[in-house]
């Protein structure tokens, strides 16, 4: 009995968790105010990323392509963004933020966007914007390098690279999120505010969610400005939730401007959202009030409704995010039930180091398996195979058709959720996140029970 | 010239000539905007790839083939789960989706040996599956990966398999055009011909152009059948691999969108002498005058027209209680190609729209030949439409609704525009006369929602009205028409079912159970 920490040995991959780079470095981009990003590469490789935005948040997001075709492709392409930065510029006046995104196309054919940016920053920005905040910031996402998950990262670091500058402490604390929803931001903030904490949240992304105003000039974007970036250098510390999605800015911080980081652990149920705020309080010095000892409880008693008579060792697969999959993996031993396979959808090397893996390692009394740059192949072959047995599924909605042909109920969490009506509305994340995870999860095995009839007539008097 | 500058776009001339103003009687010689150009960087347009072109639109609908993409990972993740073609074997084509996964060491070292791993390890995966496509993207195109010579060697290896190989790489062309063009013409040169299929029929088809979106190809293919025409295979949409080699041998290519697929039938009129017969699917009177159309060619006018009578009997009255109340509506009609042309009059015609717009995403001058040609005067014509410039045109037209994409949907329903998904369809099929009923209740039920009648109520200004506690869609739409002629016609709301397609597969139709009457 033990946790195994395997690699997917099939080659090449059969449904996959994750996207390429240039989707995380886009993801980060449209959580910036007046930002528009440009990729240079394809343009599949924004239309694609775009809709995928719009299938999670049903809702428009701002990105440019550069729109290589075969002559740039053949030729070389920096030209083409020279042209759609002086484009873009024209006709959005409002834009100061230009990070300008490599795929594998233009990293393949060497197109040099540090060059053109330091000749767009001496020619075109000072002959023709001189009057105008513009900064161009290139950030390299190789497609064939990491995934979604490692573009994210790049991008937040890249981001706070560029603005991060030392001035007068601020106070504050730097909260990066990691690849997150609007309704974590909001439970996140709500945890700040009860500890009388001041904090620049990387990103501000509350905004995603816009109303449909009678006027029809509303918009869905980000708000996160300059200077919150500017001021990440002067922070007391900075906190990332995830290790692979923010970790890097952290790290960047702490060496360049001596902002202590505090990487993880991701606030996914009881024992760390505790931790986060322990991990605040002795980063602010702030206390832990009692009304979130009052909405932890509440928290507690919801759970304690649930977890003997419906969790208790129920088999569950989680695939998604990798700080995402170990938080709720962690949590679900916390609710009794047995994480028996962790896909994490890329091959970072950093996994095997892991502490929070190494742990689990260690200290898991049953199977499980964590299996590295897995696909979801890895998990339908195994319940195909019988080789799990299944009670509940956690993950994205590419993942749908798994539970849909195999009959096995599955609470949708992560990215993309598409096939859910409003689940980036709410947090997953803090206390509040806790109560909505057991909530669903309780409700998902519910309705499960109902449509197979297995012993459906036990919740008359629950 | 009519031509129409935005002002958004004043800065880059290069925009000048994309979009124009159909004046009154004027012809396509004097408004017909430049098409299928080099799109200009960064102006946001809604433009793919042809890699998208080739794989996602024309390639993935094939149903009974492993869909590979020979390079990194998220050219697959992206183009899988994106779209509605559904198909008869439980959806293996969007169910499951295959990348090699290229990496770092691959792009420098050459991924020749991933992508032969890939495929035999693919097949042993899923052995019951002996068909395969493998698709180049910008990647393994760039490296100059040979992937046509690792096919041809699996295949050596693996004599029971057969392996599709279509390359065209994400910068093929200006848009997901280019890469229509040569995954037909690549179909063409390497699979058709290498199969002989079994003919029961003495009237031999292949339906091209068709994508089975909800089920529009299902619907359709009903039809031919029922007329007693075997549809030897379709391109693709439910279509499958080894009928696809065996177009050869149809005496008609009936092709419907001429955007994607008419390379593929005039590359068989020429090497095989097949006809091609374009038709509309869409809308009553096209969809009638194409099976009549089809039925002249073989003889089964008597055929084609009872069907006709049949459905236009079961269907017309319920479509005439949505085209009643759809009068005068404001249409941007915003697809992606051929739907500018194939609904630009119908929908005017048939449902007494009005088209105020139509453009075209990755369109020729030639659709918008057939787009302009058909719709009414004072329409407003795009070439490949940028963000800044459609919102403007929204601003300008002020349309009660917009057919086009998910995204581009988005962003006409914070501008209190309803939309329409002109490409996947909302309750779709849209095609076949009971489709063409779903697609007028679609956008009846979309113009006259009571929510986006309160969208448009500012409460901290407006006066709210307190008596009424609810609107029907009806109690909308009905005070515009004559209701005692309404009383007293025949109309009424639509009556089919949620799903119906599903009923149609396993149907027995008589005329074509003759067996192989190829043989011998």
């Amino acid at each position: 009995m033990s946790c195994e920490l395997n690699k997917k040995e099939r080659s090449g991959v059969i449904n996959p968790i994750f996207t390429c780079q240039p989707a995380g470095a886009q993801y980060a981009s449209i959580g910036i105010e007046d930002c528009i990003g440009i990729v240079h590469g394809g343009q599949g490789c924004v239309m694609f990323v775009r809709l995928l935005f719009a299938q999670h948040f049903k809702d428009n997001f701002l990105l440019a392509s550069s729109s290589l075709h075969e002559d740039a492709a053949v030729l070389g392409g920096v030209h083409r963004v020279e042209k759609a930065v002086d484009v873009l510029l024209m006709r959005y006046p409002d834009v100061k933020v230009v990070p300008i995104i490599s795929t594998c196309s233009t990293e393949i054919i060497g197109d040099d966007i540090d060059g053109v940016v330091r000749k767009l920053n001496n020619g075109l920005l000072k002959e023709k914007y001189a009057d105008r905040e513009i900064h161009l910031i290139p950030i390299h996402t190789p497609s064939f390098k990491g995934s979604m998950i490692e573009g994210y990262d790049v991008a937040v670091r890249d981001f706070v690279k560029a603005f991060a500058k030392k001035e007068e402490p601020n106070g504050k604390i730097n909260l990066i999120t990691g690849w997150v929803n609007p309704g974590d931001v909001t439970a996140l903030k709500h945890l700040l505010s009860e500890m009388d904490v001041d904090a620049t949240v990387l990103f501000e992304i509350e905004s995603f969610v816009s109303p449909l105003m009678p006027d029809g000039e509303a918009v869905s974007h980000g708000s996160t400005t300059i200077e919150d970036m500017k001021s990440t250098a002067n922070a007391i510390g900075t906190i990332a939730l995830n290790r692979y999605e923010g970790g890097q800015a952290a790290n960047y911080l702490e060496k360049e401007f001596e902002v202590p980081a505090v990487i993880g652990p991701t606030p996914i149920g009881i024992r760390n959202t505790d931790a986060f705020l322990a991990n605040i309080k002795k980063m602010t010095g702030k206390s832990i009030p009692q009304s979130l000892v009052r909405e932890r409880g509440i928290a507690i008693d919801t759970m304690t409704n649930l977890i003997h008579m419906f969790f208790a060792d129920k088999k569950v697969a989680i695939y998604g995010n990798p700080d995402l999959v170990i938080g709720l993996a962690e949590f679900c031993l916390d609710l009794e039930m047995k994480p028996v396979l962790l896909l994490l959808g890329d091959d970072n090397k950093k996994y095997s180091k892991d502490p929070r893996i190494i742990e689990l390692q260690e200290k898991v009394e049953y199977d499980m398996e964590i299996v590295q740059n897995a696909d979801l192949w890895d998990l339908e072959s195994r319940i195909k195979n019988k080789e799990i047995d299944l009670d509940l599924i956690m993950g994205h909605s590419k993942g749908r058709f798994t539970s849909i042909d195999n009959d096995i109920p599955m609470l949708r969490v992560g990215f993309p959720v598409y096939d859910r009506a409003g689940y980036y509305r709410h947090p997953i994340l803090g206390y509040a996140g806790a109560i909505w995870l057991v909530e669903e999860m309780a409700n998902v095995l519910f309705t499960d029970m109902e449509y197979k009839k297995n012993k459906e007539w036990i919740l008359n008097v629950w | 010239m009519p031509y129409h500058e935005f002002k958004c776009s004043e800065c880059i001339p290069e925009r000048k000539k994309h979009a124009v103003v159909k004046g009154e009687g004027e012809d396509l010689t004097s408004c017909l905007p430049l098409g299928y150009l080099n799109t200009i960087p960064g102006t946001i347009s809604e433009r793919g790839c042809a890699f998208c072109g080739a794989k996602h639109v024309i390639g993935t609908p094939m149903k009974d083939v492993i869909h590979l993409c020979h390079g990194p990972v998220g050219c697959t993740y992206d183009t899988w789960q994106t779209k509605r073609y559904i198909s008869d074997n439980d959806n293996f084509q969007f169910k499951y989706t295959f990348a090699t996964d290229m990496k770092e060491k691959d792009i420098v070292f050459g991924a020749e040996k991933l992508l032969k791993k890939n495929i035999i390890d693919a097949f042993k995966t899923f052995p019951e599956i002996k068909r395969m496509s493998v698709y180049q993207t910008c990647a393994s195109a760039l490296i100059g990966d040979d992937i046509d010579a690792i096919a041809k060697e699996v295949m050596g290896e693996m004599p029971d398999v057969d392996i599709f190989v279509c390359n065209s790489p994400g910068f093929a062309g200006p848009s997901q055009s280019g890469g229509h063009h040569l995954i037909n013409i690549a179909w063409v040169n390497q699979k058709v011909g290498t199969f002989e299929p079994k003919i029961t029929s003495d009237y031999v088809m292949n339906y091209v152009g068709e994508y089975n979106i909800q089920g529009d190809q299902e619907v359709m293919v009903d039809y031919f059948k029922r007329m007693g025409i075997q549809v030897l295979s379709t391109f693709t949409g439910n279509g499958s691999y080894d009928e696809l080699r065996g177009m050869h041998k149809a005496q008609l290519n009936v092709l419907e969108c001429a955007r994607s697929a008419e390379y593929i039938c005039n590359e068989l009129r020429v090497r095989y002498g097949t006809p091609r017969m374009d038709i509309d699917g869409f809308g009553f009177k096209p969809l009638s005058e194409s099976l009549l159309k089809v039925g002249l060619f073989f003889g089964l006018e008597k055929e084609a027209q009872a069907i006709i009578d049949e459905e236009i009997a079961r269907w017309k009255p319920e479509f005439d209680w949505y085209a009643r109340r759809l009068k005068g509506v404001k249409v941007c009609l915003w697809p992606g190609g051929s739907k500018l042309w194939h609904w630009a009059h119908v929908i005017h015609d048939e449902m007494g729209v009005d088209v105020v717009s139509l453009y075209t995403k990755f369109g020729h001058q030639g659709d918008m030949e057939k787009g302009i040609a058909r719709c009414a005067d004072g329409a407003l014509a795009i070439d490949d439409p940028n963000e800044l410039e459609g919102i403007e045109a929204m601003k300008e037209l002020k349309p009660d609704i917009i057919l086009t994409g998910v995204r581009p949907g988005e962003v006409a329903k914070k501008m209190r525009v309803q939309y329409l998904n002109a490409h996947a369809y909302h309750n779709g099929p849209y095609k076949g006369f009971e489709g063409w009923v779903r697609f007028a209740r679609d956008i009846y039920n979309a113009v006259y929602s009571p929510i986006h009648q309160l969208s448009g109520l500012d409460i901290s200004k407006d006066e709210i009205d307190t008596d009424n506690r609810f609107m029907t869609r009806q109690m909308i739409s009905d005070v515009k028409i004559d209701k005692e002629e309404a009383a007293i016609s025949d109309e009424r709301e639509y009556t089919g079912d949620y799903d119906c397609v599903t009923k149609l597969r396993g149907k027995k139709y008589p005329k074509l159970e003759k067996g192989d009457i190829s043989v011998g």
